[in-house]
């Protein structure tokens, strides 16, 4: 019997794959499919989750820049 | 809005006194640190008196002016203002004709912004940049701030306060805020009251006033610097010869306004009578109405902490050298030589400098490449005395002379360089000196011709003193020099006046302020420095690199792995590539030195670090200016500064010191000599190559907030388009980049990738000392086994060699002999 999963395709920059496999490497549940440098299949119900994981990743990578100059702040 | 540079670290008019209201705001968690000054002896202070300085010091920053009246209604909208809505200053009136007026002045802060669209804005910018100090200056809006310091340089040129504050009313949107105006009358009038003065190679703080002399040296910390004891006494009658006629005149009326005073403060009487007869006294010499002028002799050391205190109260000292009428020091025959013509803001600067008939001592602000040199050297041809120039090497200390021979009429035996190998005096009884920081600020035993130079140096009064590249000075070692060389007057020259820790504030104190910062937009416009395109290239990490990054915790590593970024490499083989082609010569830099020779011997080009030799170092350069085949350098960090390359003219920078605005800016300043190119507008490029997604992105835009505030905009290009074509790229194929990726990690396990330079500074090479490191390892590591692949070849030479065991004669006789004895036995 087949068994079908309901994927949404990902396509998104190298670096970005790289930090979404990092997150997936804890529990594996949500990469269905590494298709290649710059797609990823991802689970359909992880998808939020998954965004939200991203987001506090990438802050913690790349520091947050100020927008307001420093000079006002005296 | 690109975000600008930090406040702390460069503004330093505003940031002091941004800082003398923060920190010395009195509250309970912060206690003031007055004695955190370098002066050891400056006693505890009682705290009745912190109270009446608190006093002063608040009376001194803006924020003791401000306005009374109640602030508009904070509404919704009023957070986003900034410091939770205290900066909502939608409650000033506008002027009905406010469209034409170009000005906004936050009365919070005395910023200035200006709209440099406006018709009226040329007119705006010259008064602004007379009582203001520039913060920002991008194409349409320009940022200036009013500081104490600026407002005494506008005073100083002759500018009364009744005209700052209806000039500043005329442009301004809004009627001028009563802080403002109560700012500038202050500041105004305080201004002049202390001098600063050398006589006899020894320091004298001089008032006309007496009772602030007075307060002066009641004052808990200039009080103690006092030079006290009999030598003060044996002065008084030296001082006496030296006066001019009308002395005994003078010395009557200052008899009499002391004893008035000690009238006035009985309590103080055994306190003031020692001084009285201590207080030197002189006529001034220019003084028409023979009013006298009190002084107190201060020692070398304290001469900084006074300085910063009498700021602080209110008194700024005011270090003004009336050269003209020095009969005491020989004329220096100099002048510029008649076909030598100064360019507008060249001379701009100098009359800052000269602004009221005396040379002022402060820091003039102009790009590399703008003639920095030349300005030093009118300056002292203008002042015609003993001269003294420091710089950073001893490369451009001959430089100096050079420029000095080729600008001016000097006698080339006036002129002398004393350095390590060269330590020679003029032969007359005054002249030039030329000599880098090291030299005079090196402690511990001297040479003996060196210490004899020094004993010179510091022996003798200088009209002036030249700091070249001044942004390197505020180090402790060179406080005890800057005032152990005396120097009436100090001009300090600099391309880029900030650093990243808060020392720069110090140069006020050393030297002086800032005199003079050029535009450095108007002057490419003018073409006198090169238009420069920047550019800020965004490689992606590829997929290993930066999985291992975000495995990595250890941030040398990271930093390695972002730098050497296959994809960063192929950019730079492609913007070299490119540009060698349209005829560029092209400077790479990189910080990281393991970076720096890989990536140069990836893509077969000749670098220069630390580690290069000088002769190698000369060839390499040489076949750069002048050899057509070789377009390409690669430089560590010994570039940044003062090398000069007026060939280049397009620069690639691969790694850099973190976010270090300086560094960014000395770089660019690489290829502002580059005129020789004009087509498209530009004729030098500025590229800087970034690993997204990592944290150089952060650091680039850190470092790009001077130059942004200078009028720069960096253009991000996020492909290179023709790349991917490009033959013979470097690291194309995955498996190159798994390689280069393995190599990486296997030599930062070795430590070797981290051969960073650390050279940033003059002062700070001195401590550079190997030492042992212990790590943990195997035994494998060490003869070299680890990651090592092992193949077996030629599998049956074992069982040949087993087969014939091939025996030296010797051994065969050995063996034999053996036997023999054996047999004997």
């Amino acid at each position: 019997m087949v068994r079908a999963i309901k994927g949404t395709l990902v396509e998104c920059d190298p670096s970005i794959k790289s930090i979404i496999i990092n997150i997936d490497k804890e529990k594996n549940d949500y990469i269905i499919e590494d298709l290649d440098d710059s797609h990823l299949l991802i689970k359909d119900v992880m998808v939020a989750q998954l965004k939200a994981k991203l987001e506090e990743r990438l802050k913690e990578t790349v520091p947050f820049v100020e927008d307001d100059s420093g000079s006002d702040k005296q | 809005m690109a975000p600008k540079r930090k406040a702390s670290a460069n503004l330093t008019g505003t940031a002091k006194s941004g800082r003398a209201s923060a920190s010395s705001t009195p509250g309970p968690s912060t206690p003031r640190d007055i004695d955190s000054d370098d002066e050891p002896n400056s006693p505890e202070e009682p705290a009745e008196n912190e109270q009446d300085i608190q006093k002063a010091v608040d009376r001194f920053t803006l924020a003791a002016y401000q306005d009374k009246v109640k602030r508009g209604p904070i509404d919704s909208a009023s957070r986003y203002f900034g410091d939770n809505g205290k900066r909502d200053f939608s409650y000033l009136p506008l002027k009905p004709d406010y469209k034409s007026r170009p000005i906004w002045i936050d009365p919070l802060r005395g910023r200035i912004i200006l709209e440099n669209f406006n018709p009226l804005a040329e007119q705006a910018k010259d008064f602004l940049i007379t009582i203001a100090e520039p913060q920002s200056r991008p194409t349409f809006l320009h940022e200036y701030s009013l500081t104490p310091h600026s407002l005494y340089a506008a005073v100083s040129v002759g500018l009364l306060p009744q005209d700052i504050v209806n000039t500043l009313d005329r442009f301004s949107k809004t009627p001028l805020p009563q802080s403002i105006v109560g700012f500038i009358r202050s500041c105004a009038s305080s201004y002049g009251k202390v001098k600063l003065v050398i006589k006899d190679t020894k320091y004298f703080v001089e008032s006309n006033d007496p009772e602030v002399l007075q307060k002066l040296l009641k004052d808990p910390i200039i009080g103690p610097c006092r030079v006290q004891g009999t030598e003060t006494v044996t002065n008084a009658p030296s001082m006496g010869g030296l006066v001019i006629p009308g002395t005994s005149n003078a010395a009557g009326v200052k008899q009499a306004q002391l004893q008035q005073g000690e009238h006035q403060h009985p309590e103080t009487t055994e306190k003031t009578q020692p001084e009285n007869p201590f207080d030197a006294l002189r006529e001034d010499d220019d003084d028409d109405n023979q009013e006298a002028v009190h002084a107190f002799e201060i020692p070398d050391t304290s001469v900084e902490t006074v300085q910063k205190r009498c700021l602080e109260i209110q008194f700024p000292m005011l270090e003004e050298y009336d050269f003209r009428n020095d009969d005491r020091n020989a004329n220096l025959e100099i002048d510029l030589r008649p076909a030598t013509q100064i360019r507008s803001y060249q001379e701009k600067s100098l009359s800052k400098m000269f602004g009221n008939g005396r040379a002022k001592s402060g820091i003039i602000v102009l790009p590399c490449g703008a003639g920095k040199t030349l300005v030093g050297i009118t300056a002292a041809c203008t002042i015609k005395k003993g001269c003294i120039v420091l710089c950073t090497s001893t490369m451009s200390a001959h430089q100096w002379r050079q420029e000095f021979l080729k600008w001016s009429n000097i006698r080339p035996e006036d002129i002398a360089v004393f350095t390590a190998d060269s330590k020679s005096k003029f032969p007359g009884n005054t002249g030039i000196i030329v000599t880098t920081y090291p030299m005079v600020t090196q402690s511990g035993k001297r040479a003996y011709d060196s210490q004899r130079m020094m004993d010179f140096l510091t022996g003798r009064e200088w009209g002036l003193m030249l700091l070249d590249e001044v942004h390197v000075v505020p180090a402790q070692i060179f406080r005890k020099v800057s005032h152990s060389i005396k120097s009436h007057a100090k001009l300090g020259l600099t391309a880029t006046l900030l650093r990243e820790d808060d020392k720069i504030q110090d140069l006020n104190f050393l030297i002086g302020p800032k005199l003079f910062e050029a535009n450095w937009m108007e002057l490419s416009e003018q073409g006198h420095i090169a238009k420069v395109q920047c550019a800020e290239v965004w490689c992606p990490m590829t997929t290993e690199f930066y999985d291992e990054y975000l495995r990595t915790q250890d941030r040398g590593l990271k930093s390695n792995l972002y730098v050497m970024n296959p994809r960063k490499i192929q950019a730079c083989q492609f913007l070299i590539d490119y540009h060698e082609r349209r005829g560029d010569k092209i400077i790479v830099f990189s910080d990281n030195v393991y970076a720096l020779q890989a990536v140069a011997l990836a893509l077969n080009k000749s670098y220069i670090c630390g580690a290069t030799g000088n002769t190698e170092r000369m060839q390499i350069l040489d076949n750069f200016m002048h050899n057509p085949a070789i377009r390409t350098v690669f430089l560590s960090k010994i570039g940044d500064t003062s090398l000069d390359l007026p060939e280049a003219t397009c620069l690639i920078q691969i790694s850099s010191h973190y976010g270090s605005r300086r560094q960014e800016a000395q770089r660019l300043g690489r290829i502002l000599r580059a005129k020789r190119r004009s087509d498209e507008g530009f004729n030098a490029f500025f590229y800087s190559l970034v690993s997204k997604d990592t944290l150089e992105m952060y650091y680039s835009t850190k470092r790009q907030a001077f130059l942004v505030d200078q009028g720069y905009s960096f253009k991000v290009i996020t492909q290179l388009a023709g790349m991917e074509q490009m033959e013979g790229l470097a690291y194309n194929t995955p498996r190159e980049r798994r390689e280069l990726l393995q190599k990486l990690l296997v030599d930062a396990e070795k430590k070797q990738a981290e051969l960073t330079e650390d050279t940033d500074d003059l002062f700070y090479t001195t401590s550079k000392k190997r030492r042992v490191r212990r790590t943990a390892g195997t035994l494998g590591e060490l003869s070299g086994g680890q990651d090592m692949a092992y193949i077996e070849q030629k599998k049956s030479m074992n069982k040949t060699l087993k087969k014939k065991p091939q025996q030296n004669v010797f051994f065969k006789k050995m063996a034999r002999e053996k036997q023999r004895l054996k047999d004997q036995r």
